[in-house]
């Protein structure tokens, strides 16, 4: 196997030194090409190890994209930098804004000129966890290649790639970035892969978990006030009941460390009277069944009280809008998940579900610098 | 021609290099176990198919799962039993999956007098908390209750149509688990495995078959039937000791 290895290794190195450098890409209404440079400067990424508290679950690492210092960095640049958007004027953190656990504060997303988009602003912490494909409607498999859109979209940033690499190219800074990244030596092979698996790896490191709610059951460190102690015990966890009562059963899929499961399902937000009535098709958009649509990947619900408006396409404004919808259980959609059933909820209930939920928040995660702007 | 002889040249080494490690004779076989849902009569079809129900109602699934422990093949002369895996989770939950998933394992060659596995989490595993298992494991948080309740062994998630009107807005759930339901199922056949020309091995499991044996049915119309989870175990016990029993093994 060893031996197969280093073959396999030394073919791949004559096969790459033999290539030529990429051609330079045409483009009538671009600024005119600059010349192929030579980058210099260090060009040996070190290694980054992804660590996550051990009361979380391992995280699923990217073979196709492993984490360096260098990577991560430069795609934390990449993130923050308006030169990725259109007249270089739009970044991936205009929408995900890090004192809001990554997301905007609006129920649909507002790109270039205000455009609005069809959907909520995602929350982009603990992507690492995901194994079930990117956005609400699990559209994209792999987390470098979801960057590669939101740059083209003409909702968001509205630019064409060819553009952005010419300003990368063209840069005094990134180039250098681009080799202690990836090793490259001219400008000409920075590319759109290594900018969107520079931004994934950037992405990768966001973990949350360090909230009020972990503090108490995971570092002993605090304790629930006793509102938040009903809220955690007797319903969003909840299961065991007296046989025939309602509850709210959240656990079923938001359950802990990670608080969504990522699968797709029909929480019951709408009464369609076909399932072909969706006016999102969510999943069944993906996967081509119609038994799929209406079906959203469930979301976690860490950091939910900085991240409303609330579902996919932000129609509740608040946490107590939620709690209504899932007490009102549904409405008898064939492919709603039979685990929302409705339950009753009196007041100190709805405040102890409330504070169990506020409880989630980690407040070190909007302060934390590693995931702030490195332009300010 | 230069990158021709590039291309050769690994190519060349890797026929020499295969050729010391290879074993004369071949002494594992590649052994494909196919598990398939139904319900009833009919391969089991999530969503897309409406079910009859044996006291009248309609069902369409939502979802079918269990967890096997320690599947394991069982040697004709008596040997020490041959263990496939640990821990496997067979799930049934989208309109675009057919009712047959197959997993693929490598297995000594020869004589077997038949298969065994445990339904459920053994305890061992049973004991282990979610984190220990990555996001995307077998065990991770999802089929996990609490730390008192432990792993969901079993799931069968539906929508009925009570009233025969169409609508299918009664939800029914049952999530059955613990220690003391975990079941070992022995199923005595021989086969034979030498790497060509294997026999398929087929575990059939019926949903139907959990709810109803043909003389006992469950009732999902009493509403106090309608959800089974965590501390309600007592309701489901019996269509838990019925999935238990209606396992069968298909040998082609
Ligand atoms: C105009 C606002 C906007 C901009 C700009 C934007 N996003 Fe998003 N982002 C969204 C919305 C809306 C969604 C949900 C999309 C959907 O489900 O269709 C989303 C989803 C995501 C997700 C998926 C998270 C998950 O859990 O599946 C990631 C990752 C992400 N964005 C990263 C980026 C990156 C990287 C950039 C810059 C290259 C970027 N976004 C720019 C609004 C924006
Ligand atoms: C059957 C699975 C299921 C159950 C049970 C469930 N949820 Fe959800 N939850 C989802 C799904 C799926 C979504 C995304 C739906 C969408 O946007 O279309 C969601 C979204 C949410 C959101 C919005 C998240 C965001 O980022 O906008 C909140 C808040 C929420 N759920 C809270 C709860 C609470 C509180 C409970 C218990 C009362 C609960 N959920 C029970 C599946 C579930």
């Amino acid at each position: 196997m060893q031996r197969i290895l280093v073959v396999l290794a030394l073919a791949i190195l004559f096969f790459s030194a033999s290539c030529e450098p990429d051609p330079p890409i045409s483009c009538d209404t671009c600024p005119e090409e600059p010349v192929d440079r030579a980058i210099s400067g260090p060009s040996t990424p070190l290694d980054y190890s992804l660590e996550v508290p051990d009361y979380l679950p391992a995280p699923i690492l990217d073979e196709a994209n492993p984490l360096t210092v260098e990577g991560i960095e430069l795609g934390r640049r990449l993130f923050y930098d308006k030169i990725m958007g259109r007249d270089s004027a739009f970044a991936c953190a205009d929408c995900h804004q890090q004192d809001k656990a990554f997301t905007d504060g609006r129920a649909l997303a507002a790109g270039i000129d205000g455009r609005l988009g069809t959907r909520s602003t995602m929350s982009i912490v603990n992507l690492a966890f995901n194994p079930n494909g990117f956005h609400w409607d699990g559209a994209f498999g792999k987390l470098w290649e979801q960057a590669i859109h939101p740059v083209e979209n003409m909702l968001e940033m509205d630019e064409d790639w060819e553009n952005v690499l010419i300003r990368l190219r063209r840069s005094d800074d990134y180039p250098e970035r681009f080799r202690a990244a990836f090793g490259i030596s001219r400008t000409s092979e920075i590319t759109q892969e290594l900018a969107v698996k520079a931004i994934a790896q950037f992405e990768m490191t966001i973990i949350s978990a360090d909230s009020h709610f972990d503090r108490v059951v995971y570092q002993n460190s605090e304790f629930f006030t006793e509102e938040e102690q009903l809220g955690a015990d007797s319903l969003f966890f909840v299961e065991d009941v007296p046989v025939g009562t309602l509850h709210p059963g959240c656990g079923h899929c938001h359950n802990a460390p990670s608080f969504g499961d990522n699968r797709f399902k029909n929480n019951g937000l709408d009464a369609v009277s076909s399932l072909d009535d969706f006016s999102d098709k969510g999943l069944g958009e993906v996967s081509g069944s119609r038994f799929d649509n209406g079906k959203f990947r469930t979301p976690t619900l860490r950091n939910i009280a900085l991240t409303a408006p609330y579902m996919h396409d932000g129609r509740f404004a608040t946490l107590e809008e939620v709690l209504d919808h899932y007490a009102a259980g549904g409405h008898g959609v064939e492919n709603e998940d039979p685990n929302i059933t409705g339950f009753s909820l009196n007041d100190r209930q709805k405040a102890a579900l409330l504070a169990f939920l506020k409880s989630l928040t980690d407040e070190s995660l909007i302060e934390d610098s590693r995931f702030s702007s490195p332009f300010e | 021609m230069k990158s021709y002889f590039y291309f050769l040249l690994p190519l060349l080494l890797l026929i020499v290099s295969c050729e010391d490690d290879d074993d004369p004779v071949s002494t594992e076989a590649e052994l494909s176990i196919a598990f398939r849902g139904e319900f009833g009569e009919d391969d089991l079809a999530i969503q897309s198919a409406t079910y009859d129900y044996p006291t009248g109602e309609q069902l369409k699934v939502l979802l079918f799962q269990y967890y096997l422990s320690d599947l394991e093949l069982l040697p004709a002369d008596g040997g020490d039993a041959v263990r496939l895996s640990d821990i496997e989770l067979i799930r049934w939950m989208s309109a675009t999956e057919g009712p047959v998933a197959t997993k693929t394992y490598t297995v000594p060659t020869g004589d077997y007098q038949g298969i065994r596995f445990g339904l459920g989490v053994k305890p061992e595993l049973n004991a282990q908390d979610p984190n220990n298992s990555p996001a995307d494991g077998t065990l991770n948080e999802n089929e996990f209750w609490n730390a008192s309740a432990r792993y969901v062994f079993a799931k069968i998630e539906a929508n009925a149509d009570m009233e025969g009107d169409g609508v299918f807005d009664t939800p029914l759930t049952y999530h059955m688990g613990s220690d003391a339901l975990y079941t070992t199922i022995t199923f005595t056949q021989d086969f034979s495995l030498d790497g060509s020309n294997d026999p398929q091995l087929t575990i059939i499991s019926d949903v139907l078959a959990a709810l109803s044996d043909g003389n006992n049915t469950f009732d999902i119309s009493d509403a106090d039937q309608q959800r089974v989870h965590g501390g309600n175990q007592a309701i489901a016990s019996d269509i838990w000791n019925r999935l238990a029993n209606q396992f069968e093994l298909e040998v082609r």
